[in-house]
């Protein structure tokens, strides 16, 4: 499943700065998992450091948008 | 005050590792916290923390007190005091 959601904010027409078309927000895995179920697989130790969880399942990348100046692309 | 000890390769490797044993800890702990009757789960942290504990008898023989007050055992001199400080590594 996708972790990013999209929605158009409303856009006024005397907007003194450039419109934002596109806001994105992250939905993470966990929202949908209302209790762990038990010996999910899980990551190295190495892996579960880097990732931040445990358990692949969890894992929410979270990437950076403040290149794009929080736009999306395709605006 | 004693010479400046300078870091290592192995250092730096025993230091990751510590702190990858302690993610997988406090993750087992907060899923234990919710599942205190997983036993593969109780095994597993049990596993770690005993890793744990030997990685870090390891690192503090060779490199100083991780920790004070009676939680580790210090070498001779005392070197509490010595750098490397943890926000210089």
């Amino acid at each position: 499943m996708d972790q990013i959601r999209k929605w158009r904010p409303f856009v006024g027409p005397f907007d003194p700065c450039p419109p934002i078309v596109i806001k994105a927000y992250v939905v993470p895995p966990n929202q949908f998992i209302p209790f762990q179920p038990p010996n999910w697989p899980q990551f190295s130790p190495a892996e579960a450091l880097r990732r931040g969880t445990l358990w692949p399942a969890l894992y929410s990348p979270y990437e950076s948008r403040m290149l794009t100046g929080g736009r999306e692309k395709g605006e | 005050m004693s010479a400046e000890k300078k870091p290592d390769e192995a250092y730096y490797a025993l230091l990751t590792e510590l702190q990858q044993l302690d993610f997988v800890l406090v993750e087992l702990t907060l899923y234990l916290d919710t599942h205190p009757y997983d036993m593969q789960a109780v095994q597993q942290f049990n596993q770690f923390a005993q890793r744990r504990r030997q990685v870090a008898q390891v690192f503090e023989s060779r490199y100083g007190p991780l920790m004070q007050f009676g939680h580790s055992f210090s070498r001779y001199p005392w070197d509490w005091a010595d750098s490397p400080w943890p926000w210089q590594v």
